[in-house]
């Protein structure tokens, strides 16, 4: 399906938005935004997390309603239009960042279910379902993933390659891809990229964010810069630099805070030969007042490390020994206890942190309440010096009231409560997973800052970050696994991320 | 898919235990084997049952539940049996119809919950139950239980069968495929250009099609009416569709397995009756087999991620 | 209004809405908000204000009990039949009611906790377990000692200007508001109502919670089991069929939240109330059963149109 050649003036532009404000609950997450984006060009949308990207993309194809401005695709007015299903008439296809696979269908149904093969009297060809997908599949140059797969089986990269061919597979006049290349190895972001390039070549308009400043650089014909919910920029070339500066509202240097204390030699938590889930035997010594970077490629066992140190999943052999004492820790409530004093701060801090309604008080108390109690009777005055000390610490909220509700605060703030809970615990041990996930340039700057000074006061940490960057220059030592095991120990701090991900990638054992 | 064969063999493994169960109680208990009469009988005491577990799938298939099935039968039956004619069963199906479709306007456009939204409609379809027929009694006509439910042949076998391939029909349709996809994640579903509202609707005045179905074959197999015949069924679909190995979380899962849910839960009765326990117990069995059904699904579930997984 | 939290809000349009009907009723009919009225209307609500305790908590964990009619019968049958009317075996009748309450709860909440078995089967199923047990042991009601009544002391709740009853449901709703508001456990059902996984990951012991909370949920039906068949004298099958919807319909009406995670036992209070003055009006107005039926549930359905609506998908 070749696009037709713009018929009128106002269809210069594939994608258009102007004026657009949208709120969520108490967070203006666009405020005033344009957007324009032209056909046979590769747009790239870039901007630190809650940035209003991916609030863009909603009202973009279909999703949400902005709460004021105007939005065209391909020269026709959508503000009002909200259904993703009259969108996907129109030509425009999205990828989403949160998977929109259906777990439960397999790869030929998810591929297929707008659009599956029917025979005689209209109905589905349930046989030809799974030939017809592989094609589609092969078509587009995939030929590792089966067809009758159920979606739920497969790795997050097989996910993500079903989605991309289900969106490619529309041959689209506009293509919205949000992440597309988070989950993917190099192998698939060249594929991926190859398909980008067509379609902009026949005339399609391709909008795309991404976190690797490579790609965009290597991809995009434009870049349009977001911060704080409007757009700061829209140019063809960029450097990283300038990026950073337009995305975070500072300069580029001086982003992490100068690793100053030194480690002390004695050891916090001692790992030997952890098995579970895909750990495959973790070895790993941890000292008082040391961050401990724990690096890899996606999805080689670090969660599960996390996870099985802080007893919310099950370990399968191996010993933890914390100061010195062997200790089994079979849940949460094991590792907050006293004697042992392991904290976990989550990356997905909605799902797995917040009780979102509920207040900034409650929140922060939720892991140390028996600890203000007599005979299970909460006792509210010690719960709100604690809750308000800390609050003043971290600077939480600005001065808001502690009984807001959580999710009133922005998704910095939100962070510093799922922090401040743990640091309610006293833990001698914190495992921070991916912390500055979604959260502002400032509030990163903060959390770093903290990590410091915790570090200082001789609290051990593990940090792992999904952006290598921040390991690279935060850590006083660097573990990289791979499939499971410890493959590198890089002494830190190294600087040059390259270096661990030169050693995610490296085949044989060098540790 | 093979998630789902596993499901749905659950709930064939059930049915095949609980056949086997019966013959050996029945023979051991009368000291012959089922006659043709015996089969006949099971069968037409099943086939509301069967579908009310068809229409009860449905809507546990796109992860809701529906509590009024109990109603809607009883108000269908309160009409059906009041009115005994040809013509009115007509209405009976679109009153039916239009009960689930009352459902699901307000599950899919009201956005409120599916059990609470049935069980307020539960309660005013046995009111209006109860209105049409407040007290037991009513007829059917002759014919209609001669080719519904016949006594002497098997004329249930048909209808049995034709439930069963309105089932093979509907999954093959694109709407069937979007049951699955609604129920496997409706955000996902919604965001990939799926009617996830539509598509509950529908299925909830499916549910209702069907109850009013169950209701007709009911009074053509009871003879009578009852505004309270409805209650039962709520729990029995409900078990039928676990049993059936239908996902309660939905997406996963056949109304096939729910109809062999329904037979077995309809044997499990007879089993009961011919080795003499107090009917007055049913219920109990009832329930027990409702809770080791799904405990046996997620023990099964449990193995098959483990070997899986190593 | 802005200034009032949600909750807070639900809470008043509940009282609100127990206030209107009384109101209208008193206009209607003459002596409708009368003290001895009123203390009929209060004391019948304190039955639904048992179930739908039990049932508010756990709603609170996102789950819901379906087993109350029959544990409640069920229950009461226990009661009476061990009893046998007489003063001396009451104790002894009333901790083996309860314990039976408590019993069935806590297989509901084992079941659902640790089998993970969907909280809708569970509980329908258990229904129907104990519905079963009921009447086959008791024979359909027709044993020996089945003919039995509670004893008198019992029946003595009901009696006086302000009768005991209503001072144990007082009692009942002081401890679930200090129960919810004032312990750690309170605050721990609310934090496994609202998200769970973070509650686990916060070490809260998310199973023992919902265990204890099925298990109190049992014990309040075996209690409203108690009061009930105290105040009629003798039990009756099906005496638990209605509270099934009540109990859930008092648990909206006062403003909790379906999905878990949010309200208060004040709004169940007047939730319990809203729901016997209408059944209370229903009456006075000679509406026949099936008007009643209707009606409740056109009700509900538009409390919940009012403030039980999920979230526009976003």
């Amino acid at each position: 399906m070749a696009p037709a050649p713009p018929r009128s003036g106002s269809e210069t532009f594939a994608v258009r938005a102007s004026g657009v404000d949208r709120a969520f609950g108490g967070v203006q997450a666009l405020r005033d935004a344009s957007f324009a984006a032209r056909p046979g060009e590769i747009h790239a949308l870039a901007g630190e997390n809650g940035a209003g990207k991916s609030t863009l993309i909603k009202i973009l194809c279909g999703l949400i309603k902005p709460d004021q401005g105007t939005v065209e695709i391909l020269g026709t007015e959508v503000s009002r239009v909200v259904d993703p299903a009259t969108r996907r008439r129109m030509g425009v296809a999205t990828a989403f960042q949160e998977l929109s696979l259906l777990p439960d269908l397999t790869v030929a149904e998810n591929l297929l279910l707008q659009a599956p093969p029917r025979g005689r009297l209209g109905l589905v060809r349930r046989g030809r379902l799974a030939p017809v997908a592989a094609e589609v599949l092969r078509h587009y140059g995939v030929d590792d993933i089966d067809p009758r797969a159920t979606a739920a089986d497969l790795s997050v990269a097989q996910r993500q390659v079903v989605e991309l061919v289900r969106v490619l597979a529309g041959e689209p006049r506009v293509v919205i891809l949000d992440e597309p290349t988070a989950a993917l190895p190099d192998r698939q972001v060249e594929w991926l990229a190859g398909h980008m390039r067509r379609l902009r070549d026949e005339g399609s308009c391709v909008i795309f964010t991404s976190h690797r400043w490579r790609e965009i650089e290597a991809l995009a014909d434009q870049v349009t810069v977001f911060r704080n919910g409007t757009r700061v920029a829209t140019r063809e070339r960029l450097s990283e630099a300038e990026a950073v500066t337009l995305m975070s509202g500072r300069s580029f240097a001086g982003a992490y805070p100068e690793i100053t204390t030194e480690p002390t030699a004695e050891s916090a938590l001692r790992v030997t030969g952890l098995h579970g889930g895909r750990l495959r035997g973790v070895d790993l010594d941890l000292r008082r007042g040391e961050i401990l970077g724990v690096g890899g490629l996606a999805g080689q066992g670090q969660r599960d490390l996390f996870l099985t140190l802080f007893g919310a999943q099950r370990a399968a052999a191996g010993t933890i020994t914390v100061d010195g004492r062997t200790v089994t820790v079979r849940s949460p409530k094991d590792a907050i206890r006293a004697g042992v004093g392991i904290a976990y701060v989550p990356e997905d801090r909605k799902a797995e942190g917040l009780f979102l309604p509920l207040s900034i008080r409650d929140n922060i108390a939720a892991a140390t309440l028996s600890r203000r109690a007599t005979a299970g009777f909460v006792n509210r005055r010690a719960e709100r010096l604690a809750v308000t000390s800390i609050v003043d610490r971290l600077r939480i909220g600005a001065g808001r009231s502690t009984s807001r509700a959580a999710d009133t605060l922005s998704g910095g703030n939100q962070q510093k409560v799922v922090m401040a809970r743990w640091l309610l615990t006293d833990a001698r041990i914190l495992l921070l997973y991916d912390v500055t996930r979604g959260v502002d340039a400032a509030t990163k700057h903060d959390i770093y800052e903290l990590v410091a000074t915790l570090a200082a006061q001789g609290r051990a940490i593990l940090y792992h970050s999904s952006e290598t960057e921040e390991i690279a220059h935060l850590c006083h030592r660097v573990l990289v696994l791979r499939e499971g095991r410890v493959a590198a120990e890089l002494a830190g701090p190294v600087g040059d991320a390259e270096r661990i991900v030169a050693a995610s990638i490296k085949e044989g054992q060098d540790a | 898919m093979r998630e789902t064969l596993r499901r749905v063999s659950l709930g064939y493994l059930v049915l095949a235990a609980t056949a086997v169960a019966y013959l050996v109680v029945y023979t051991s208990r009368l000291g012959r084997f089922p006659t043709s009469f015996d089969y006949l009988s099971i069968l037409n005491t099943t086939l509301p049952l069967v579908f009310v577990a068809i229409g009860q799938s449905l809507v546990v298939l796109t992860g809701g539940i529906d509590l009024s099935v109990g109603g809607v039968v009883s108000l269908c039956v309160a009409v059906t049996a009041a009115t005994a004619s040809v013509p009115w069963l007509v209405v009976v199906l679109a009153l039916g119809t239009a009960c689930g479709a009352l459902n699901g306007l307000v599950v899919a456009y009201g956005r409120i919950a599916p059990i609470l939204t049935t069980l307020a409609t539960l309660s005013i379809f046995m009111g209006l139950a109860l209105r049409v027929l407040p007290v037991p009694g009513g007829s059917i006509p002759p014919s209609v239980r001669l080719v519904l439910t016949n006594p002497g042949t098997p004329t249930g076998l048909g209808w049995l069968g034709l439930a069963v391939a309105g089932w093979l029909v509907l999954r093959r349709t694109r709407f069937g495929m979007r049951v699955y996809a609604v129920g496997s994640d409706e955000s996902s579903a919604r965001a990939v250009g799926v009617p996830a509202a539509a598509v509950k609707l529908k299925v909830y005045a499916l549910s209702g099609f069907c109850s009013a179905l169950a209701a007709v074959f009911y009074v053509s197999t009871t003879t009578a009416g009852d505004a309270n015949a409805g209650t039962p069924f709520i729990l029995t679909s409900i078990a039928s569709v676990v049993v059936g190995g239908v996902a309660f979380t939905g997406g996963r899962g056949s109304a096939l397995g729910a109809v062999a849910g329904a037979v077995a839960l309809t044997l499990v009765i007879d089993i009961l009756f011919f080795a003499g326990i107090d009917p007055l117990y049913q219920s109990l069995f009832q329930g027990l087999f409702l809770v080791v059904a799904v405990l046996l699904g997620t023990v099964a579930g449990l193995v098959a991620r483990r070997r899986r997984s190593s | 209004m802005s200034r009032l939290s949600p909750g807070a809000r639900r809470i008043l349009y509940a009282l609100a809405g127990t206030a209107a009907v009384l109101l209208v009723g008193a206009l209607l009919h003459p002596g409708f908000a009368s003290w001895s009225s009123l203390r009929v209307m209060l004391v019948v609500a304190s039955f639904t204000g048992f179930v739908a305790a039990g049932q508010m908590l756990v709603v609170l964990v996102g789950g819901i009990d379906l087993s109350i009619p029959w544990v409640l019968n069920g229950a009461a049958i226990v009661l009476t039949t061990t009893s046998l009317g007489q003063t001396s075996r009451a104790p002894l009748a009333i901790v083996l009611a309860l314990g039976v309450g408590a019993l069935v709860g806590l297989g509901n909440g084992v079941g659902v906790a640790w089998l993970g078995v969907p909280a809708v089967v569970m509980t329908l199923g258990m229904n129907g377990v104990m519905q079963g047990l009921t009447l086959g042991l008791s024979k359909g009601l027709t044993c020996a000692s089945c003919g039995s009544y509670a004893p008198s002391p019992l029946r003595g709740l009901f009696s006086g200007g302000l009768p005991a009853q209503l001072l144990l449901w007082a009692g009942v709703g002081v401890f679930m508001t200090v129960l919810l508001t004032l312990t750690t456990f309170g605050r721990r059902v609310y934090a496994v109502g609202v998200n769970p996984r973070a509650a686990f990951l916060s070490g809260v012991g998310v199973r023992g919670v919902t265990v204890a909370l099925y298990t109190c949920s049992g014990v309040f039906a075996a209690l409203a089991g108690i009061a009930l068949v105290a105040y009629g004298g003798q039990p009756s099958l099906g005496l638990g069929d209605p509270y099934l919807f009540e109990s859930i319909a008092a648990v909206v009406v006062g403003g909790v939240s379906i999905l878990g995670g949010r309200g208060h036992y004040l709004g169940v209070i007047a939730g319990s109330l809203t729901l016997v003055a209408v059944t209370t009006f229903l009456a006075a107005q000679r509406v026949p059963e099936y008007g009643r039926l209707i009606i409740y549930g056109l009700v509900i359905l538009a409390i919940l149109f009012a403030y039980g609506r999920e979230k526009a998908h976003d």
